[in-house]
């Protein structure tokens, strides 16, 4: 069974055995074809251009905090939303549209780390990357390279976490089954499961209270 | 005897409903969409002059169609999207649920400006209530005078017992389920109560313990089969579109007894404006694109049916020389008065597992907060109601906290431990939020749509007091910890109804001032919104409208 590398501190193994692809061949064809085409993703990009796709990988990278060994392929299911232009049907007055704000964004990742004294944002160190993206959110409404920092992290969170919450096996350390259809649910309420779902082994970690 | 003539004798009511409105029982046996339905449906020429026209089959235009069809009017509706079928179209699965949502280009502005898209706009045959959640409050009767009774607001040209009759009617159609109703004007519903899971459990369980009142429902699902619309499973993707069935859109609740009685449903086909005489002032039809290439459909009556953003853009860019600054806008009033209800959504934390996901995320509401409270600083208030996010959404409120990296993907690990939320606060109607046209033009060369959107100070205070109000009860059921978004739900107005035509575009029966065969039916039209999900009270005053136009007939052809 594969599973994300994520550390026990930070979430990791709440739900030892727990296989949401396990339960696939109980989904409905329509539901099962979509899932399975963002297992392996087309490699080849069709819409960043080989140092933009540098750029946009590590800042997903890091907004994501996959680094090592099996990851949800991020990069390759941005590319391929932004070249389908399936916006989410809105952008703000003050920021250019989608694929436009994409391209100038991580332009100015390569120039905040350029001007750091660094390289361009993707071969900088992880520590340094981390320092940018820290300073873009710590803007809040101000501009940032003539566009809105908040605006700026709404964008690349929006994207960043519409790929990899949509990835089974980011489901699966949540303890989230996935599609539904046509088995649904049948034990409802608070400590209820179905047979097929795994109890939280460690219930009294919560994060929100004990992790910084 | 069949079983659904079982089912009638079992329980009259459905009957009843089926007198007038068959569409539950026009899927198939197995509770599936029928395509032979659109097989065999009904098709004109453009140079066919139809009763009437229908642009948008939502909430608002799929039940005028109902209507008009049953009244043996000649009817074409027009959807900008697909004709769905759930079963090959639809996935049980978030992000790949897009297609539902109006995703063509929208410009946003003003100091707190609104996404649109997945959050509330809708495109296909069904609209909106392809993907809300499925709960269908009515208005409360201080809804309809707001301006007399709290001095904020506007006055409706009708009232509460004007839609009374209305809102039974879709009640029944839709059908609804729920506890006996306490808020507004007191009522009940046919169905019992769906089963609630972890979240509603909570809410109870908090609300009680808060000495806050709540209840179960009301929720366009029926607690069993009706017709032949299959009951829930409780699989907790209601906003990616109903696979089952069991969740009311007008996809299987309307447009099917429409089609059975002679409604045309074009689909894919955009309308790009809608056409005038301008010697006798009076609508000819609708023009619209399939295929690129464009058409001009004759009709005797025009029905615009596009909700509160393509409404307005389509009568801002149906320009003429009696109309310059587009369709009766002749009091710049077209596009204005756009509201939205300010939707902060508040989770809990519990060492429980609350796997929030499982079941409709429509359960549990609290109508005690939704009047006007003279102890409080702001006038009218919120309603609170359970909301579930799934995945995706649920990343979205946890990163507006600040988290990403490790810190995001340890508080997502939480996930079966919380329980979340949503108020829907009455944001004021107000002249400036407003719909206006972008320079920015579309695949087909129209111009987009540009939404402005500015909170005042009572919206402001209804926010702050609705997300103290979920804290309360979170923390009342033994949350540890709480943490809040801000974010935006449904909208309304944008071409509301008025007294006259230097209030309101169109008047209590939605017949637009300005020209005289020519008809509003959708969100719209409402000058206010109160604090209830607006698809039940839209499909009323549709359906309202529908009675008047097949009562004084405005075709002319009967008389």
């Amino acid at each position: 069974m594969t599973r994300l590398p994520l550390d026990d501190a930070h979430g990791g193994d709440r739900f030892p055995g727990f296989d949401v692809l396990a339960q696939s061949r109980r989904w409905d064809a329509a539901t099962r074809a979509v899932v399975e085409a963002r297992l392996a993703p087309d490699t080849r990009l069709r819409f960043f251009s080989a140092l933009e796709a540098a750029t946009a990988g590590a800042l997903f990278d890091q907004l994501l905090d996959q680094h090592d060994g099996v990851k949800v392929p991020v990069l390759e299911l941005v590319d391929d939303r932004l070249a389908r232009d399936e916006t989410d049907g809105w952008r703000y007055s003050t920021m250019p549209k989608d694929p436009d704000a994409w391209r100038r964004t991580l332009a100015a990742l390569d120039a905040d780390s350029i001007a750091r004294g660094g390289d361009s944002f993707g071969a900088t160190g992880r520590d340094a990357q981390a320092a940018i993206i820290q300073s873009v959110q710590d803007l809040g409404d101000a501009d940032w390279h003539a566009m809105k920092a908040s605006q700026v992290w709404s964008l690349w969170t929006r994207y960043a976490c519409t790929a990899f919450y949509s990835h089974p096996l980011a489901w699966q350390e949540m303890g989230f089954a996935g599609p539904a259809y046509p088995r649904g649910y049948k034990n409802l309420g608070l400590d209820r499961r179905e047979a097929f779902e795994v109890r939280d082994h460690r219930p009294t970690l919560d994060p929100q209270r004990d992790q910084p | 005897m069949g079983a659904s003539a079982i089912g009638d004798l079992i329980d009259p009511g459905m009957a009843e409903v089926r007198e007038r409105n068959e569409s539950a029982w026009l899927l198939t046996p197995r509770g599936e969409v029928d395509r032979s339905l659109q097989e065999r449906m009904r098709r004109y020429g453009d140079k066919d002059e139809v009763d009437v026209v229908v642009v948008g089959c939502g909430a608002g235009g799929a039940t005028m169609l109902q209507r008009l069809a049953r009244g043996g009017w000649s009817t074409v509706g027009f959807d900008a999207g697909p004709f769905w079928d759930p079963e090959l179209d639809w996935v049980s699965d978030e992000a790949g649920s897009h297609k539902l949502y109006w995703t063509e280009p929208r410009v946003l502005g003003g100091s707190d400006p609104v996404p649109l898209g997945s959050n509330n706009s809708g495109r296909g045959v069904g609209g909106s209530m392809v993907h809300y959640a499925g709960f269908v409050p009515r208005l409360h009767p201080s809804d309809f005078a707001t301006l007399t009774n709290d001095g904020v607001g506007e006055d409706w040209p009708i009232d509460y017992d004007d839609l009374k009759q209305y809102y039974e009617a879709i009640e029944g159609e839709l059908p609804v389920a729920g506890d006996d109703w306490p808020w507004g004007d007191p009522h009940r519903y046919r169905y019992r109560p769906q089963p609630v899971s972890g979240n509603g459990e909570v809410f109870l369980r908090g609300a009680l313990a808060a000495g806050i009142e709540a209840r179960v429902g009301p929720v366009a699902i029926a607690n069993g089969r009706f017709g032949h619309r299959p009951h829930c499973i409780y699989r907790g993707f209601c906003l990616q579109g109903c696979k089952v069935n069991a969740k009311a859109s007008p996809l299987i609740t309307h447009v099917p007894d429409a089609l059975a009685h002679g409604a045309e449903i074009r689909a894919d086909t955009m309308v790009t404006a809608v056409e005038l005489d301008e010697r006798t002032g009076r609508a000819i039809g609708v023009r619209y694109l399939r295929d690129g290439v464009e058409h001009l459909q004759r009709a005797r009556v025009v029905v615009v049916a596009g909700y509160s953003i393509e409404t307005p853009r389509l009568l801002l860019n149906s320009v003429s020389r009696r109309f310059p600054a587009g369709l009766c806008n002749d009091y710049d009033l077209v596009g204005r008065y756009l509201m939205v209800q300010g939707a902060p959504q508040t989770a809990g934390r519990f060492d429980s597992e609350v796997r929030m996901f499982k079941a409709p995320p429509p359960e549990v509401s609290s109508e005690e907060f939704y009047e006007t409270d003279a102890t409080k600083p702001y006038k009218r208030g919120f309603s609170i109601q359970t909301v579930s996010p799934l995945p995706i959404t649920w990343a979205e409120h946890v990163a507006a906290q600040g988290h990403w990296g490790a810190s995001l993907r340890a508080r997502m690990s939480d996930y079966v431990h919380w329980s979340c939320l949503g108020a829907l606060c009455e944001f004021l109607p107000q002249p400036e939020n407003r719909v206006t046209l972008a320079d920015e033009t579309d695949s087909h060369g129209l111009r987009v749509a540009r939404f402005d959107y500015s909170q005042c100070d009572n919206d402001r205070m209804l926010v702050k007091a609705a997300q103290e109000v979920m804290e309360r009860i979170l923390k009342a059921a033994g949350a540890d910890d709480v943490m809040t978004i801000q974010r935006y739900a449904h909208l309304v107005g944008g071409a509301r109804m008025g007294a006259d035509e230097t209030s309101g575009v169109v008047d209590g029966h939605c017949r637009t001032f300005a020209v005289p065969n020519l008809y509003i039916a959708d969100g719209s039209v409402l000058p206010t919104q109160g604090s209830a999900n607006p698809a039940l009270t839209i499909m009323s005053i549709a359906a309202r409208a529908a009675d008047r136009m097949l009562a004084t007939d405005p075709t002319g052809k009967r008389k």
